[in-house]
């Protein structure tokens, strides 16, 4: 099972969303955690199932100016078992 | 609309490395019409070196008065439309080329979310200033050497001998004087004033003047032209070996100087470890994502990186050109320059500027015996940078996994591989294709330059002139300027980036440069260009 | 983000360095691990083969 998250930072937090949840968080950690927590809270996680949540980076957070040189930071996954 | 890289072809519609291969190959292909005998690119207007008046006894050969300071290149190449072409004049082709341009780069924008008005009247001042200062800067007092002075039959006089060198020398003063005296100017600009996309577009255009190097060497004799196609795989190669040499010595080196001598975190030396190695602002996000930095560590370092190069933009070409190899070894500067200048515009304009210095100080030294065909350095210059473009996606991804798996260990975390190709320099692909498929003609209906191919590739001649001799050409001095443009001086002076600073210095002028001109003797020392004027 | 935002973003972006906090990018350094060296090491060792390697390899190298 996979499930699609958006990931930015605020200038102080990592915030993953996707329309319906928002979770922000000072380290990537803590934030996989909330996610995961928030994620088992909806049913989202199915236990004994294992979950692939992939988040992919909105460049947007980063200064035109500079997306002209590169145009991706990163996208990251993070397997939970249900 | 996304903003981020989900699937393969996220971004083809969104980013301007995308938009770099759109245009590129949009015109490489119109350009290759010309072999079915059509000619639609023949309006671009390019400069020539002029006077206000002719003396005595001069005739305009390689130097003409002001009114031709300009002409439209299909009213001298075109086989088809000559006439046509020529008629525009320099105004009509100017305008058009302002049009087609305009339309073009335009559309680009849109699909990237651009604010289109701001976008629209930033480049038309951007542009005609380009011209401006184009004209100002072919004057035979900064661009006529002895030589052409000669040929035209002008008296002795002073010039300073900088070819094409003398434009791209002003735009970039140009643009750096509204960078940091005229800064709302520049904060207006800023939208259209697009370095790295404009470079990525002309580096693609670049692949049809490395493709056609050989068509063009072969008018000469055939044996020229295999000579020219051999170099450019020579250069092919040997940048490929220089590259991942110099980088796996620049990453470490500078990760220990920013880590031990300046006592730096864990991210921000690995940030400033590719930044200032060799890729500068794509490498600083590319290794800022993989290290999982906060973006604002790549957003600093980027800052930093935008300004050094334009130091070194403005030291490195007169140094290798009148210090140091000189004209004994100018292959050997143009990789070393592609190994130690950061980002793609600044590198491409060093390369392009060494290109011009070279060639000229070469043919003034030798009395017109020597004559190197234009854009060679320019293109080894250019090969290191392409290679180290790609490689960097694929050193990310390995640390990416060291971090990940070993150093920043994160429960469940997994790093996945598609990585390498969402930080694949896009414009590489137009560069390759550019290149290949002259080469093609070339080897196959041209007959590698023999007498029955001739023809053919004089028809493809046409097409590939008006993009890698005119659209290249403005699109360097596009960068030039707008390079000037979005640099801020007095960033290094700003306290926030405290030790960055001094990292930067040591790194880039006691370890990077020197290891640079090192690694780009020992694999292109043994690299000749072929002369012009003494072969067939 | 909302799309109005993004489009927002599009123009700038939602960092600039000026408005962030910068501290830590420069401060909190940890300590030398060994997994660090090990990379540097690794780094260089693969720039010694590479250097062999290539000076075998490309033709146009000093030792040719």
């Amino acid at each position: 099972m996979e499930i699609e998250l958006s990931i930015h930072h605020d200038g102080r937090n990592w915030v993953a969303t996707d329309g319906d949840i928002s979770i922000a968080a000072v380290t990537l950690d803590k934030l996989d955690r909330m996610v995961e927590n928030e994620l088992k809270s909806r049913g989202r996680l199915k236990s004994g199932i294992q979950t692939r949540v992939r988040m992919s980076f909105d460049i947007y957070t980063i200064p035109q100016w500079i997306r002209q040189y590169s145009q991706h930071y990163f996208n990251r996954v993070v397997v939970f078992e249900g | 609309m996304t903003t981020q890289d989900r699937k393969w072809y996220s971004g083809m519609l969104l980013q301007e490395d995308w938009w770099a291969v759109w245009l590129g190959v949009g015109f490489f292909l119109l350009g290759l019409l010309s072999i079915a005998g059509v000619d639609v690119l023949g309006w671009i207007t390019y400069p020539r070196k002029w006077v206000f008046s002719l003396p005595a006894g001069a005739t305009a050969k390689k130097i003409v008065t002001w009114q031709h300071a300009f002409y439209p290149l299909g009213g001298k190449y075109s086989l088809t439309a000559k006439g046509f072409y020529k008629s525009l004049g320099p105004i009509g082709g100017i305008l058009l080329t302002y049009v087609v341009f305009t339309i073009t780069t335009s559309i680009g924008a849109y699909f990237m979310r651009w604010d289109l008005k701001k976008y629209i009247a930033g480049w038309s001042i951007i542009f005609f200033l380009t011209y401006l200062t184009w004209f100002v800067g072919h004057h035979a007092f900064f661009s006529a050497s002895v030589i052409d002075l000669r040929k035209s039959h002008f008296p002795p006089m002073f010039t300073m001998s900088l070819g094409g060198g003398a434009s791209f020398i002003l735009a970039l003063i140009v643009g750096l004087s509204i960078g940091n005296f005229f800064k709302p100017l520049a904060k207006f600009l800023s939208t259209a004033a697009k370095p790295e996309w404009f470079i990525k577009t002309a580096i693609v255009f670049l692949g049809v003047k490395v493709g056609y190097l050989p068509i063009k060497a072969a008018a000469t004799s055939q044996k020229l032209g295999h000579a020219v196609a051999g170099l450019t795989f020579d250069l092919f190669v040997a940048g490929a070996a220089a590259t991942i040499v110099a980088y796996m010595v620049f990453w470490p080196g500078v990760y220990l100087i920013a880590r031990k001598l300046f006592k730096l975190p864990r991210a921000t030396a690995a940030v400033l470890g590719s930044g200032i190695s060799i890729c500068g602002v794509s490498a600083a996000v590319a290794t800022g994502g993989a290290v999982r930095a906060k973006p604002v560590v790549s957003i600093m370092v980027s800052s930093l990186v935008v300004v050094w190069a334009v130091i070194e933009l403005l030291v490195l070409p007169s140094f290798f050109t009148h210090v140091w190899p000189g004209t004994a070894d100018p292959l050997v500067a143009g990789s070393a320059m592609g190994m130690s200048v950061k980002t793609d515009g600044a590198d491409a304009a060093a390369g392009e500027l060494l290109d011009e210095f070279m060639r000229t100080k070469v043919e003034t030294e030798t009395n017109g015996q020597v004559v190197w065909p234009a854009g060679v350095i320019t293109t080894s210059a250019v090969m290191t940078k392409v290679w180290i473009d790609m490689f960097i996606g694929l050193w990310a991804f390995i640390l990416a996994m060291v971090w990940v798996y070993k150093i920043d260990k994160r429960q469940g975390e997994r790093v996945p591989f598609s990585e390498v190709w969402h930080r694949f320099p896009k414009f590489v692909i137009g560069y390759f294709l550019a290149w290949f498929i002259y080469l093609g003609i070339f080897f196959g209906p041209g007959h590698a330059g023999a007498a029955d191919g001739m023809a053919l590739l004089k028809s493809a001649k046409v097409g590939a002139v008006h993009v890698e001799k005119g659209m290249r050409k403005l699109f360097f001095m596009l960068t030039f300027m707008s390079l000037g443009i979005i640099t801020d001086f007095t960033k290094l002076k700003q306290a926030q980036f405290g030790k960055m600073v001094w990292v930067y210095f040591v790194s880039l002028f006691f370890f990077i440069i020197p290891v640079a001109m090192l690694v780009a003797y020992l694999f292109h020392h043994g690299m000749v260009i072929p002369t012009l004027a003494t072969a067939g | 983000m909302g799309s109005e935002e993004k489009q927002n973003m599009a123009q700038s972006g939602s960092l600039t360095s000026d408005a962030l906090e910068v501290d830590d990018v420069l401060a909190n350094t940890e300590e030398w691990s060994p997994v660090e060296t090990k990379l540097v090491v690794w780094s260089f060792a693969i720039a010694i083969i590479a250097l062999i390697v290539g000076l075998i390899v490309v033709p146009t190298s000093v030792l040719h």
